[in-house]
């Protein structure tokens, strides 16, 4: 459904995406990243709202430059910025698209998308009085009202509470189940890791690792050991123990057998001058692998407002 | 085609339920016709000065509906609307085209409300050829110059940005035009600037119409400069948007 042969996208100096590699069936793809690594640029790239700089996309067998207007016909894209129409009602937001997209039979339609979105009781009120949960649905009304082969999701809960997330991520899965392509960006790992069939973690434009959660984890190990230090960590070299990363005082390891190698640790940390304040074992997240896949924690990017308004509104 | 009349519903009804900003707008011409036209004691060619200003408040009118118009496409720039729609497969220009047209009605049914008052206060019209005309110059008008305020939105990062150009070319342009006192009075170094100033085409053009007389060259200045600003306009939303 989603092909991408070396697409490349450079803003003058910084290459944003480097040379990225996809191939995307029927699945949740969900494709995560620190600030400012490209994911939003891989999207409207696929979304044919920006000109790639070399490499080819493909959505849907058309290519984003040459058939834009045929992968425009095959998709739907939810930008991060809940942008609905708060004067308009919800009925009014989800006929706008219909009526753009050209829907047949499209009152029918709308009431379906609405109703599947449980939206109904509401529909008539103006979406200033719609929570962000609901303004989430909302968009994805408009989104499904014209049967897109692929759905591209930018960041689709930010800013919503538990049970708004859970409602989304309900109504992605059954979309995927009738057949839907999703595409999407996320910071919550553990999302990814719960609705994802795979995810593909990008690092300053390249793709550091892709596979499916469980197969990610796998590659972590089967223990992580998280130790409280105070000192300064001087490396070690044990068997059957590999250092992940360390932040603020915060080690992590990956290791093959946990309650072995706690005291191990313990014992080797103590060695080296370190203040051990506390060791914990546990299976390893999706954390995990972000972590160590990530080259920095250090979130050089400009501060996005429009991302700070979408979590502002969301709260109201 | 029908992508525009959808993205023109969509304004329309955001603006007509912000009964706050439909009154706002109208105050301001209001005042100039009420404060300015009806009070200044002057006389120019043989009338008083409120048949002497009305073509130029109309103008205005129409001038500051569309500058004021551009903030649209900067809130559906900044709020994620225009992504959202430039991913759809309606032809893209349709929302440029849509702006245009809607911000252009906008500024024709709040000039028609100033013509009204105008009316009441005994301005007086020819023929309804001379309406229909001075509906048209209006027209071109407002296509003209929110052409401009579109693509200066489309151009410039956010609202405050936009805010400024808005203010920094709104007042100058009025002030600099033939609004406010024939040409034969004003300083000379005015006189280049009014002459040269496409917001005194259309008072001009409008003013003519007034006093009963069919401009055509005026009207067909109009229509090429609008025609020009037009597919400088359409080029920059191309250019914008892929």
């Amino acid at each position: 459904m989603i092909e991408t042969n070396n697409l490349t996208k450079n803003f003058e100096k910084l290459c944003a995406v480097d040379n990225l590699n996809l191939k995307i069936e029927n699945e949740i793809f969900g494709l995560l990243g620190p600030n400012g690594a490209g994911k939003s640029t891989s999207v409207l790239m696929l979304t044919t709202l920006l000109k790639p700089s070399s490499g080819e996309a493909r959505v849907c067998g058309y290519d984003v430059i040459k058939d834009a207007k045929k992968v425009r016909d095959a998709i739907s894209y939810v930008p991060q910025g809940m942008a609905v129409d708060i004067k308009l009602t919800g009925y009014e937001n989800v006929m706008l698209y219909a009526k753009l997209y050209g829907v047949p039979d499209r009152k029918r339609k709308v009431d379906e998308v609405i109703g599947l979105l449980g939206l109904n009781e509401r529909k008539d009120e103006p979406v200033k009085n719609y929570s962000g949960g609901m303004r989430r649905r909302l968009e994805l009304a408009q989104a499904l009202v014209h049967e897109p082969e692929v759905l591209f999701l930018d960041e689709p809960t930010l800013g919503l509470d538990v049970a708004g997330r859970r409602q989304i991520w309900e109504h992605i899965s059954s979309l995927k189940k009738k057949g839907m392509t999703i595409f999407m960006t996320t910071h919550y790992m553990d999302e990814a890791d719960e609705f994802c069939d795979r995810v593909a973690i990008i690092d300053k434009g390249r793709i550091a690792a892709m596979d499916s959660p469980a197969k990610l984890k796998n590659m972590i190990g089967k223990n992580v050991i998280t130790a409280n230090v105070k000192g300064e960590f001087k490396g070690l070299n044990i068997d059957g123990i590999k250092f992940l990363s360390s932040e603020n005082g915060e080690l992590k390891f990956k290791v093959e057998n946990g309650s072995e190698a706690l005291p191990v640790l313990s014992e080797a940390l103590t060695k080296q001058g370190l203040n051990v304040h506390a060791l914990s074992l546990r299976e390893p997240s999706m954390d995990d692998v972000f972590m160590q896949n990530v080259s920095t924690t250090d979130d050089k990017t400009k501060f996005d407002s429009t991302k700070f308004r979408t979590m502002l509104r969301g709260m109201k | 085609m029908n992508g525009v009349l959808y993205f023109i519903e969509r304004d329309l009804t955001k603006w007509t339920r912000s009964k706050i900003s439909v009154i706002a707008s109208l105050v301001m011409p209001a005042a100039w016709l009420i404060f300015v036209g009806l009070a200044l004691p002057v006389k120019f060619n043989n009338t008083n000065y409120i048949n002497y200003i009305t073509p130029g408040i109309l103008v205005m009118t129409m001038l500051f509906a569309s500058l004021a118009g551009g903030s649209l496409l900067i809130f559906d720039k900044m709020l994620g609307f225009l992504n959202k729609f430039l991913a759809l497969p309606t032809p893209r220009e349709s929302i440029l085209f849509g702006k245009i047209l809607f911000i252009t009605f906008r500024g024709i049914i709040q000039s028609t409300i100033i013509l009204i008052l105008a009316l009441v206060l005994g301005v007086k019209i020819y023929s309804l050829t001379s309406i229909f005309l001075i509906y048209l110059v209006l027209f071109i008008f407002g296509i003209l110059f929110s052409s401009i305020s579109t693509t200066i939105a489309l151009v410039v990062d956010d609202h405050d940005g936009y805010a400024a150009v808005n203010s920094m070319i709104s007042m100058p342009l009025f002030f600099t035009s033939s609004a406010l006192m024939p040409y034969e009075l004003m300083p000379s170094w005015l006189r280049i600037l009014a002459s040269l100033n496409p917001v005194s085409y259309a008072i001009d053009t409008a003013r003519a119409l007034f006093a009963g007389n069919i401009p055509l060259n005026g009207i067909l200045e109009l229509i090429v400069i609008t025609v020009v600003v037009l597919v400088i306009s359409v080029y920059t939303f191309r250019r914008a948007t892929v």
